[in-house]
């Protein structure tokens, strides 16, 4: 469980500063994601493959919708592109633990880092958060991180709020999932849908649109079994296989950042180049997006598909132990 | 239709249909050739920016996709005979489509078809129905008047239907009542599957409510263009989906019930009506007059109010003897807003306690029609239809093929023969009128079904008009378009043999130019998963194009290319190219094509659409006005 630090909120730059933090947490969480799903093989998995993809568009509307609650608050959104393995930006840990992110392709290690990053929130600490004036940091899982914002940004007046600034939208992609934040309500709004498509409620695995939060999506493919509505409490079991196989993966390396490209077949390390300079790119135009330069979103999600086909040829090219290979190491080399 | 009869569930939300609407545009593309218009000296690049030149003057998605998916859809209610009711355990199920939209007529708006494979309503886990694709869904009855109000194509509404066969669902009930209901009817021996029907309406683009259709364009379409323009020049992908709100419901599929359209008795604006209200379809069950509204009656304005026509009253005339059977009535809270986005346009009213069953035996023998307490008759029943099975028909040049199509009398199957008059048109792109190139006078078979003989000898894109008869004039109005509230009809895309293409040596070179540029030309978007021009990437991707390129796979998702325009002769220089091994890494760069297509005549400015003296719409203006706003 990502447990993220959580200061007092006083102010709307303390607030933006949270933000801050949000934006880069699911960002944060995306190559981790993207790592694995990318290492299915074609043609197989379909059940985890779709599970995966859902979860992954979600963390980009979400890094939007955070982005957009930024934006409205008079804040410039900025990626930092994390480093792997490694914490997420502003995670302290958990009983002592700060957990650290892996690029695992897919298998049960890999899901189980996506169910604890996913984490729900502990029913019995959520309503000590109910409050605007902490006065002390505190660990929080990424739930709870967003509830505490809420009860600030729900303290603001309206006039905190800037109209149309920097706002994405559904116009282009992900219909009906990015909203333009514009107040207080609409940042709720978003917080909601974060947090439900996360975490889902404490009572239930579904989010607020009746679809499996990630959490669940994870355990699914981790046990390979799907979850299954039943008469009795508490509503759902563990039912039949959801069709998992995950011997069908490329022998993708864990952590291809650590690896010694020196030492790598040229052929592969043109291919990892070819990653860092897609992902690199997508990152810029990211950034460009994120602060008002609206053509800039359309050159962000061809450089995302061009840094999928870089991918794609990095998974099958053999590493110097030939029985391996690397997938995309989602390093960010700043001109 | 049997969404009339019960159990029914109905789902709502929200479409989005993202289309490359470059080949709406005979300079551009000809459809005939299932050729992109590049002139011999003209680059790929050339035409792409082309294109995007075009978007200023209303070509509103150069970078689409052709994908086109449910958003925020879900069940609604379910109907078991007592209403719509939301606590069934469906309900809020989320409903998902993905597919891909194309017009067999690239140029007409009469033909739209979503190849799709599977359509999901629920989770895996829950209470859910997975439907895997039986025939692609066919938009059919477009309502070119509902929303007047709308910008560009906004103003119209259509029907979309199809079938799923029993044996590919699954229907997993979980508690659900009307799934159990449902389950439970599929093992009734007339039951083939289920029927899924939804209407798409108040169509959005530039995610603007607010543009509106004028001449010249307003200042905010002029300015949404320009956006556009701005961001197509500055490159990456930049899609510019339009959206639609949608209702739906979902019925059994029974023996005899046509896939693509409904096939209950069909109630057809009347010449005389003051007001117009589109083409609804009625059945009596179980003691209840079903009236499918979807398409029908239109909102007022963007706050989506519904016309107030009164109370509606559904009436049996006798032809013979005139007299009258007062089948239903309902009011304006029966089909107002809320109701309509409650059961999805279907009204079912309790048929008149005051009828005997000697007065409903004549009912249903007798000409039905909607009455309003205000305007008077609305529509009037058309007894006979005859409906197509293959509404839709793709055939490569070569021998002639077969389009099918049903005959029906007050919504049943009828096994008789009659005589049918049957007129083939073509879209003249010189006069803007629908030419008639074709009469055929024929005869359905004693099973009541009329094949007709469909030419494949050339290149060509036309449609069947069956009227029922013997030597019957066409439409007075033919040539302004199909009234598709009124008409049933066929579309035939034939796409040429190309042989002179398939007889080339399979050079990169002669693949690129003869075939991979057409659709790196027209669809830029394809820079997002291959570079058509790069052929140690085409080559590289062997396995998959040769499976998604397969005639085998034409009715799927994925099948490319999407808009399905690939000639035979095409396909095999490329299957020739792909059996080779990797050609010379010289051969790389991108050539200019030097294929002649013969460019069509630009369509010519013209008004903007209009009504005919009559009150009915001008289905031909309304339908240009739809693709080419501005007619550039």
């Amino acid at each position: 469980m990502i447990r993220l630090q959580l200061n007092p909120i006083a102010s709307i730059a303390d607030a933006q500063a949270m933000l801050q933090t949000a934006i880069n947490v699911e960002f944060g969480t995306l190559p981790p994601y993207l790592y694995a799903q990318l290492s299915i093989l074609p043609g197989s998995n379909a059940p985890a493959m779709a599970r995966l993809q859902t979860i992954t568009h979600q963390e980009m509307i979400h890094l939007c919708l955070g982005a957009n609650i930024l934006n409205s608050l008079g804040g410039s959104p900025k990626l930092v592109a994390p480093v792997y393995p490694g914490p997420l930006p502003g995670d302290i840990g958990f009983d002592g633990k700060v957990l650290t992110l892996h690029l695992l392709p897919f298998g049960k290690d890999a899901m189980k880092q996506g169910m604890d990053i996913e984490m729900p929130v502990d029913p019995i600490d959520f309503p000590q958060l109910k409050t605007a004036t902490l006065t002390a940091t505190k660990a929080v899982t990424i739930g709870q991180f967003y509830e505490a914002l809420d009860v600030y940004l729900k303290s603001l007046p309206a006039s905190a709020w800037q109209m149309n600034r920097n706002q994405i939208s559904d116009a282009q992609f992900f219909p009906g999932q990015i909203f333009a934040v514009n107040n207080y309500a609409d940042a709720h709004r978003a917080i909601q849908v974060i947090v439900s498509e996360g975490e889902a409620t404490s009572t239930s695995p579904l989010d607020f649109s009746n679809e499996l939060a990630h959490f669940y999506r994870f355990e699914e493919i981790y046990r390979n079994q799907v979850l299954t509505s039943i008469p009795a409490n508490p509503g759902y079991a563990w039912g039949a296989p959801l069709g998992v196989d995950f011997a069908k993966s490329y022998p993708a390396v864990n952590d291809p950042q650590l690896l010694d490209y020196s030492k790598q077949p040229e052929a592969a390390r043109a291919a990892q180049q070819a990653c860092t300079v897609a992902y690199t790119a997508m990152v810029d135009s990211l950034n460009l997006a994120l602060n008002g330069d609206a053509a800039q979103l359309g050159i962000a999600v061809r450089r995302m598909f061009d840094l999928r086909m870089a991918a794609i040829h990095v998974l099958q090219t053999p590493l110097a132990d030939k029985s391996k290979v690397a997938g995309p190491a989602f390093i960010y080399h700043a001109a | 239709m049997s969404i009339l009869q019960l159990p029914r569930i109905h789902f709502r939300g929200q479409m989005s249909w993202d289309p490359i609407v470059t080949n709406n545009y005979p300079n551009f593309y000809n459809e005939d050739t299932a050729q992109p218009a590049l002139t011999p000296s003209e680059s790929m690049n050339q035409f792409r920016q082309a294109a995007i030149e075009a978007a200023k003057g209303g070509n509103w998605n150069p970078h689409g996709t052709h994908r086109s998916a449910f958003f925020d859809t879900s069940v609604t209610a379910v109907d078991l005979g007592h209403g719509p009711v939301t606590t069934d355990k469906l309900c809020g199920a989320p409903a998902v489509l993905n597919a891909m939209l194309v017009d067999l007529e690239p140029y007409g708006s009469c033909s739209s078809q979503l190849f799709f494979d599977t359509l999901r309503f629920g989770i895996d886990g829950g209470c859910r129905i997975v439907a895997p694709r039986n025939e692609r869904f066919t938009a059919r009855y477009i309502n070119f008047n509902r929303n007047p109000f709308g910008f560009t194509a906004g103003g119209a509404s259509v029907n979309w239907q199809t079938t799923f066969a029993t044996a590919g669902l699954t229907i997993n009930s979980h508690g659900s009542d009307v799934l159990h209901a449902l389950q439970q009817a599929l093992h009734e021996p007339d039951a083939l599957g289920l029927v899924v029907a939804f209407n798409a309406y108040r169509t959005i683009y530039f995610d603007d409510p607010t543009l509106q259709n004028s001449k010249p364009p307003s200042i905010p379409v002029q300015n949404q263009r320009e956006m556009l323009y701005q961001k197509l020049l500055a490159g990456g992908f930049q899609p510019n989906p339009a959206r639609s709100l949608i209702v739906g419901t979902i019925g059994v599929w029974r023996k005899g019930e046509a896939t693509h359209e409904p096939s209950d008795r069909a109630l057809l604006p009347d010449a005389n009506a003051k007001a117009f209200v589109a083409t609804a379809h009625a059945r009596i069950d179980r003691g209840h007059v079903n009236l499918d509204l979807s398409n029908s009656i239109s909102e007022t304005g963007a706050a989506l109010i519904k016309q107030d026509l009164g109370t509606l009253q559904v009436v049996a005339v006798d032809a013979a003897s005139k007299k009258e059977y007062q089948l239903a009535s309902f009011n304006y809270p029966q089909y107002d807003r809320h109701a309509y986005e409650a059961s999805a346009g279907i009204v079912s009213v309790p048929l008149n306690p005051a009828l005997s069953a000697a007065d409903l035996a004549h009912a249903e023998l007798a000409d039905w029609q909607l009455r309003s307490s205000k305007e008077g008759l609305l529509l009037s029943e058309s007894a006979t239809r005859i409906i197509p099975q293959s509404p839709n028909l793709y055939l490569d040049q070569g021998p002639a093929g077969n389009t099918k199509l049903q005959l029906y009398l007050h919504g049943k199957p009828v096994q008789k023969i009659s005589d049918v008059t049957v007129y083939q048109v073509k879209t003249n792109l010189q006069t803007e009128e629908l030419d008639i190139i074709g009469t055929q006078e024929l005869k359905t078979n004693a099973q009541g079904q009329l094949v007709i003989s469909a030419d494949a000898s050339t290149g060509n894109v036309y449609g069947y008009l069956p009227l029922l008869g013997k030597n019957l004039p066409p439409p007075p109005d033919l040539k302004d378009g199909i009234d598709t509230q009124t008409y049933t009809y066929a579309y035939v895309r034939v796409l040429p043999a190309d042989s002179a293409t398939a007889a080339l040596p399979p050079t990169w070179d002669n693949v690129y130019k003869n075939v991979l540029i057409n659709w790196n030309a027209m669809a830029p978007c394809m820079d997002n998963w291959l570079d058509l021009a790069n052929p140690v990437q085409v080559h590289n991707y062997t396995s998959i194009l040769q499976r998604l390129t397969d005639p085998k796979a034409f009715e799927s998702y994925l099948f490319m290319p999407v808009t399905r325009d690939m000639t035979v002769g095409q396909r095999s220089l490329l299957n020739n190219f792909l059996k080779q091994a990797l050609p010379h890494p010289a051969d790389l760069a991108e050539k200019v094509s030097t294929r002649t297509v013969a460019a069509a005549a630009p369509v010519s400015a013209s008004t903007a659409p209009q009504q005919q003296p009559n009150g009915k719409p001008n289905f031909v203006e309304l339908s240009r006005s739809l693709r080419n706003v501005d007619n550039e």
